[in-house]
């Protein structure tokens, strides 16, 4: 099993130095080499979970966090909102 | 009073109840304690010192105006640095983190400032809770307080050390694949880990959350009964939180039935811990308790279902962390790709982006059937042969951890053998059943502390509680370090 870190680490939205990309390989190999002895099963309803439904609260409004707060934690802000690089020509 | 941190919570608050010493002289006795013994053991990435002492004023305060007291009213305690504590940093060991200030509490954390507790800190970590040792910090390694040149275990390693080295009586911990238990049992002390649903997630920095559970760590059973009896039940702010109401625990055994797995005393546990539990189980036979063999075959796929379900939610439940809204933003910051791929390789530790790696990995198209919806299947299969097997008796015993405590630096360059020693924890976060860590004796070479885990079917912490109550009461106490 060979693993492309490179495509993988896109996907992530990580970027791995090259001089790191051959450790990571040999490590994930290693691990999915661990995770791979399952055996074969019908994974029909898989995702199904009956016993632990959850519950939905009532979509009623409730006192939230006031906005500065909210913001002090944010590395670039401006006219109270969180501020980026331009993403639109 | 002399030596007023080395205490049990239970004995502290007996003296705050009797008016025999104040909430200050417990907090500043343990603020004193930490101060001289941090540097050996450094447990702590944050200390809360001036706000601990002011909350022990209040609950003075309390106690002077003849207030009806909370069992906590008073007493500190320790919160591992995952949990959200509002205008204290929370950093959960990473760079990501580092210059985090919640602008509110976790539930948890709510809870016990509602009962009068005492915040002294925040300890430190495996970095996002990705660990067993505690080495994966990105900001400290604490160190087992038995012998420091040891790792106390993870990844609730701070909480877990500063208990054992009586800095501090009592610890929150969280545990997605055995980072309360396995580090309680390394350092030769009680953790459990309750039901899910049974304490609300709510400001715990998620991992992976179908998993991830907030726990009690103390010296005591009665202690580690009284931090859980504080911090269980519903809140609305976390759906999969339960209408769980804390039940009182005996510690008689009589007519308890055990089952011990025989698949959890296979070759990959070391001879002596496998001695030392079924030493103790004999203990409990001798108390009245019947011992019956009992067998959860797919134990042997539980390692690989553990690590493909908890890297594909972390995988997921990370991907809020992109340098925009809070937390760390990378060097290259030209434009929005480069401020995601920079924050998050230079903020992510290795073993962190290693697990984020292998969540995409299992989740991506292709894989996603032959590794998630397998594991999720296995998943059921383990928790049917649990259900299965605690219908034959109350209880079931176990190893905790292959072996005792290794040493630092050890294991760090070999995932795989890391990963290996969480084989007897991580099923009950599979299956989402409760356990705890129970000391039951040391190593004949090192003198490292060896634990023995009890499990029982959902919300019967009460039952763990008087096994491991039945057990302490029996041996007279667990050992505690001098440090």
């Amino acid at each position: 099993m060979e693993i492309d870190i490179k495509r993988i680490a896109k996907l992530a939205k990580l970027s791995i130095p090259d001089e790191k990309v051959e450790k990571f390989q040999k490590e994930m190999e290693g691990i999915i080499q661990m995770v791979e002895n399952l055996p074969n099963l019908d994974t029909k309803g898989a995702l199904v979970d009956p016993d632990n439904t959850m519950e939905l609260r009532k979509d009623e409004v409730q006192p939230s966090y006031p906005r500065d707060e909210m913001l002090k934690n944010a590395p670039t802000t401006a006219a109270g909102c969180v501020m980026i690089p331009k993403v639109v020509e | 009073m002399d030596k007023l941190y080395s205490l049990s919570a239970t004995q502290m608050k007996d003296l705050l109840n009797k008016k025999e010493v104040s909430s200050v002289e417990i907090t500043k006795s343990v603020i004193d304690r930490i101060e001289k013994t941090d540097k050996d053991i450094q447990a702590y990435i944050s200390y809360n010192f001036e706000e601990a002492l002011k909350q022990a004023e209040a609950a003075d305060a309390k106690i002077a105006r003849g207030e009806e007291l909370n069992d906590m009213t008073g007493i500190p305690v320790a919160v591992k640095d995952n949990m959200c504590t509002k205008n204290l940093l929370t950093t959960c060991a990473s760079k990501m983190l580092g210059n985090f200030i919640p602008p509110y509490n976790a539930t948890v954390v709510e809870k016990l400032l509602a009962d009068g507790a005492v915040i002294i800190g925040k300890t430190t970590m495996d970095e996002f809770a990705m660990g067993s040792s505690g080495e994966n910090s990105a900001l400290q390694v604490a160190r087992n307080p038995w012998d420091i040149s040891r790792v106390p275990g993870g990844s609730s390693s701070g909480s877990a050390a500063t208990v054992a080295a009586s800095q501090v009586p009592l610890s929150l911990g969280s545990d997605t694949g055995g980072s309360i238990r396995q580090p309680a049992s390394l350092c030769g002390i009680v953790g459990m880990k309750p039901t899910y649903g049974a304490v609300s997630r709510y400001g715990l920095i998620a991992f992976a959350s179908s998993l991830d559970q907030i726990g009690p760590m103390a010296r005591t059973v009665d202690d580690t009964a009284m931090l859980f009896k504080s911090i269980c039940g519903k809140d609305f702010r976390d759906a999969t939180s339960k209408d769980y109401t804390y039940k009182p625990y005996g510690e008689n055994v009589k007519g308890m039935k055990i089952g011990l797995p025989k698949e959890y005393f296979g070759e990959g546990i070391s001879a002596e811990v496998k001695e030392k539990i079924y030493s103790a189980v004999e203990t409990l036979k001798a108390q009245g308790a019947e011992v019956v063999e009992v067998s959860l075959p797919s134990t042997d796929y539980a390692l690989s279902a553990y690590y493909i379900i908890s890297s594909a939610e972390a995988s997921s439940n990370l991907g809020r962390f992109d340098g925009v809204k809070y937390g760390f933003r990378g060097s290259k910051t030209n434009n929005i790709e480069e401020i995601y791929l920079s924050s998050r390789s230079e903020g992510f530790g290795d073993e962190v982006q290693r697990r984020i790696m292998l969540g995409t990995y299992v989740l991506s198209s292709g894989f996603y059937d032959a590794y998630y919806k397998k594991a999720k299947v296995l998943q059921k299969a383990i928790a049917k042969e649990f259900d299965d097997a605690l219908k034959l008796c109350d209880v079931l015993i176990t190893p905790l951890s292959p072996t005792t405590a290794f040493k630092i630096g050890e294991r760090s360059n070999d995932p795989l053998a890391m990963y290996a020693g969480d084989i007897c924890t991580v099923t009950l976060n599979i299956s989402g059943l409760p356990g705890i860590s129970v000391p039951c004796g040391f190593d004949k070479e090192n003198n490292m502390p060896i634990g023995f885990q009890v499990i029982g079917k959902k919300f019967s912490e009460d039952k763990l509680l008087t096994v491991a109550k039945c057990y302490e009461n029996t041996v007279g106490g667990f050992a505690v370090k001098e440090f």
